[in-house]
C-alpha cells in the first residue's frame, strides 16, 4: 500500500487540534532581553535565563517589585519585543509570528485607548483587526459590555472614562476575538477595590470558561486569590515556580479554625498540644478578615439598606 | 461551555485591516477638528472674487484677472494646506500611538507591521483626498459663478462697441477656455501625488524619530530640500560631461534619486498663465508618486519591522 507523504486537509486539521490541545499554552525557554544604554555601556540585562511553561485552562501569576522585568517578559511573548536569546512560544507556536497573536488578547498596564472612540467603537475596532464582522461582531460587542457591565457607557468617549472603566474595555477589547491565552499586566493597579474585586471575578469567569490567563502584578493577595501557579521574578531571574497552594503552605504547622469554641474547649486543645510529643502550639486567636473584605461588605450593607 | 478551540475562527485578509486602520486614522484626524481649515480657505476663495485689477480697456481684458485670481489663489491654498495636514497628520499618527501606548493594544493583535504602516498612510491620504475635493468643489463653483458672470459682462461691453457675432463668441469661448476645466482637475491631482509623496517620506521618518516636532521639522526640511533636487541632477549630468569627480557624481545621482524633485509638481503657475498640462506630464507624475510612495513605504517597514516599542 503507497503512503501518500502529505496528509489530507483533514488530517492536517486534525493533526493540529491534536497538536493545539497538547501544547503549553506558553512556553518561555532560557529568555534573555538585554537593553543597550549608552554607546559603550554594558548591555542592561533585563530578563535573565527565565524559563516558564503555563498549561491550557491555568491561571498563571508572575509576580515580582517594579522593574523586575515582569512587563518585559510579557512584551516579549508578545513579539513586542525581540528577545535577545532564548524563545518564546503561545499553543506552540513562536511568538515572533504575526498568527500565533490571533489566539492571544492583551491588557497592558494602565491601558491608554484611542480617547476619540466610544467604548463601542473601541470593541469594533480591535475586531475588526481580528477578522470579525457583521452580525458576529455585533453580538460579540453586546456579550463583552454586559461582560465588563459598561453596557450604560457604550456610547461615551473613552477619554472620558474613569480607571476602573478603562481597565473594563481594555479586558473586552483583549477577549474580543475568543483567544485562549488572556495576558493581563497589572490589570488591577491604580483600581478601587469594587473595581479590582469585579476584575478578579472577571478573571475567575475566564478560567470557568477554559481560558489561560497570564497575569502579572505586584499586588500580592489578588494574585494569591486567582492563580493556580506562581513565578516569582527579581532583577530578571524567576527565583521561585510551582503551584500556589505548595509555595504558601508551612510544611511543618497545621492550622484547624473552630467555630463557637467556648474557652473550656480551647484549653482542652491546649492541654492535649502541651501533652503530645513534639508538637507546639505556636498561636491561639480569632482570624481576622482583610480590610478589603471588610470594606466590600460595608459597601454592599449601605448599598442593600 | 468552553470557549477554547483548536484553531482560531477568525482571520482578517491584510486589505481588511489596512482599510480598517485607514478609517481609524482618518477619524481620529476628523474628530480633531482638522476640517475647520476649509472654512479658512473659502475665505480665500471668496477674497479672491474681490482682486480685480483695473485694466478695462476692452471687452477681453475684462474680469480676466478674476478668474486668473481664483485659480492662482485656489490652487496655491490646496497646495499649501494639503502639504501642512499630511506632514502634521502623518507626523502625529505614529509618535502619538507610541506615547499612549495605543500601540500595544494594535500590534498586540495579529496585525503585521506593514498593514499598519500602510492603514495609518492611507487614512492620511483619505483625508488629504477628502480635503482637496471640497476645496475643489469650492474652487469649481466660484469659478463657474464668476466664469458666467465674466462673460454677460463681455458680451454687453463687446456689444455696446458693435463687435461682429464671430468675435464675441471666439471670446466666449476664450474666456470658458479659463474658467472650469479639466486641466484644473489634472493640477489637483498633482496637487495629491506631491503630497502623497510628502506623507509616505513624513512616515518613514516618523519610524525612527520619537517626537512629533522632529517628524515634523525634518519633513518639511526634505520638502523645501526636494524643490532643489533638480540642480543635483543637474550637477551630475553636467559633471558627467566636464569630468567631476565619481564620488560627487554618484552622491549627486544618489540625491536626486533619493529625493523627489518637487518642482515637476508644481504645475499651477503654468496652468494659471493658460499653458496646458498634457496626459503625457500627468502620466509621468503618477509613475514618479508611485516610485517614492513605495520606496519611502518599503523604508519605513524595514526599520520599523525590528522597532522594539
Amino acid at each position: 500500500m503507497a503512503i501518500c507523504p502529505l496528509p489530507s486537509p483533514c488530517a492536517q486539521f486534525i493533526l493540529r487540534f491534536i497538536m493545539a490541545n497538547d501544547a503549553p499554552a506558553v512556553e518561555i525557554t532560557d529568555l534573555v532581553k538585554e537593553f543597550k544604554t549608552t554607546m559603550r555601556g554594558r548591555p542592561l540585562r533585563a530578563v535573565d535565563q527565565v524559563s516558564l511553561r503555563i498549561m491550557p485552562g491555568e491561571v498563571y501569576g508572575l509576580i515580582g517589585p517594579n522593574g523586575s522585568g515582569k512587563s518585559t517578559t510579557m512584551k516579549a511573548l508578545l513579539g513586542l519585543l525581540a528577545p535577545t536569546a532564548g524563545s518564546c512560544k503561545i499553543f506552540g507556536r513562536d511568538s515572533i509570528k504575526v498568527d500565533s497573536r490571533q489566539d492571544v488578547g492583551f491588557l497592558p498596564e494602565n491601558p491608554y485607548f484611542y480617547k476619540h472612540l466610544t467604548g463601542g467603537e473601541t470593541l469594533r475596532f480591535y475586531g475588526r483587526l481580528c477578522g470579525l464582522g457583521g452580525s458576529v461582531l455585533r453580538e460579540r460587542i453586546e456579550v463583552l459590555l454586559e461582560l465588563v457591565d459598561l453596557k450604560d457607557a457604550r456610547d461615551r468617549r473613552v477619554g472620558g472614562y474613569s480607571k476602573g472603566m478603562l481597565q473594563r474595555i481594555g479586558l473586552a477589547q483583549a477577549m474580543i476575538q475568543h483567544p485562549r491565552l488572556v495576558i493581563l499586566d497589572e490589570p488591577t493597579a491604580g483600581v478601587d477595590p469594587v473595581g479590582s474585586r469585579e476584575i478578579r471575578d472577571l478573571v475567575l469567569k475566564l478560567r470557568d470558561q477554559g481560558i489561560t490567563v497570564f497575569l502579572c502584578s505586584h499586588l500580592l493577595e489578588q494574585v494569591q486569590e486567582v492563580c493556580d501557579r506562581v513565578g516569582i521574578i527579581f532583577a530578571g531571574k524567576l527565583i521561585r515556580e510551582g503551584k500556589l497552594e505548595e509555595l504558601i503552605a508551612i510544611e511543618d504547622q497545621t492550622e484547624v479554625i473552630i467555630r463557637h469554641a467556648d474557652s473550656a474547649l480551647v484549653s482542652r486543645i491546649e492541654e492535649i498540644i502541651q501533652s503530645s510529643d513534639g508538637a507546639e502550639l505556636v498561636q491561639t486567636g480569632k482570624p481576622r478578615t482583610t480590610l478589603e473584605r471588610l470594606f466590600l461588605k460595608e459597601i454592599k450593607r449601605d448599598h442593600q439598606s | 461551555m468552553s470557549e477554547s478551540t483548536p484553531t482560531p475562527a477568525f482571520k482578517a485578509s491584510h486589505a481588511s485591516r489596512m482599510v480598517t486602520l485607514s478609517l481609524h486614522a482618518f477619524t481620529q484626524l476628523v474628530r480633531m477638528k482638522v476640517f475647520y481649515f476649509l472654512a479658512v480657505f473659502a475665505v480665500i476663495v471668496i477674497g479672491s472674487n474681490f482682486f480685480d485689477m483695473a485694466q478695462h480697456q476692452g471687452p477681453e481684458s475684462v474680469g480676466a484677472n478674476v478668474l486668473r485670481n481664483i485659480k492662482s489663489w485656489s490652487l496655491g491654498a490646496m497646495a499649501l494646506f494639503a502639504v501642512v495636514i499630511s506632514i502634521v497628520a502623518t507626523a502625529l499618527l505614529l509618535p502619538r500611538d507610541i506615547e499612549d501606548r495605543t500601540l500595544y493594544t494594535v500590534l498586540a493583535k495579529p496585525v503585521p507591521r506593514i498593514d499598519y504602516l500602510v492603514g495609518r498612510l492611507m487614512g492620511v491620504l483619505l483625508l488629504v483626498f477628502v480635503s482637496l475635493a471640497v476645496m475643489d468643489l469650492l474652487m469649481v463653483a466660484a469659478l463657474h459663478l464668476r466664469t458666467g458672470m465674466v462673460m454677460e459682462m463681455q458680451e454687453k461691453m463687446a456689444v455696446g462697441r458693435g463687435w461682429p457675432e464671430e468675435a464675441i463668441q471666439s471670446l466666449k469661448q476664450e474666456t470658458l477656455a479659463s474658467g472650469v476645466n479639466w486641466q484644473l482637475q489634472a493640477a489637483v491631482l498633482a496637487i495629491f501625488l506631491k503630497v502623497a509623496v510628502m506623507a509616505a517620506i513624513c512616515l518613514s521618518v516618523s519610524t525612527f524619530s520619537t517626537s512629533t516636532l522632529f517628524t515634523t521639522v525634518v519633513s518639511f526640511l526634505i520638502f523645501f530640500i526636494g524643490h532643489f533636487q533638480a540642480d543635483a541632477l543637474d550637477f551630475y549630468l553636467k559633471g558627467v560631461e566636464a569630468g567631476t569627480s565619481t564620488f560627487s557624481q554618484y552622491l549627486a545621482l544618489g540625491f536626486s534619486l533619493f529625493i523627489p524633485n518637487f518642482q515637476l509638481f508644481n504645475v499651477v503657475d503654468g496652468l494659471v498663465q493658460n499653458q496646458p498640462i498634457t496626459l503625457l506630464m500627468v502620466g509621468k507624475l503618477v509613475m514618479m508618486a508611485c516610485y517614492y510612495v513605495l520606496l519611502y513605504t518599503l523604508l519605513a517597514w524595514w526599520i520599523f519591522s525590528d522597532k522594539e516599542v
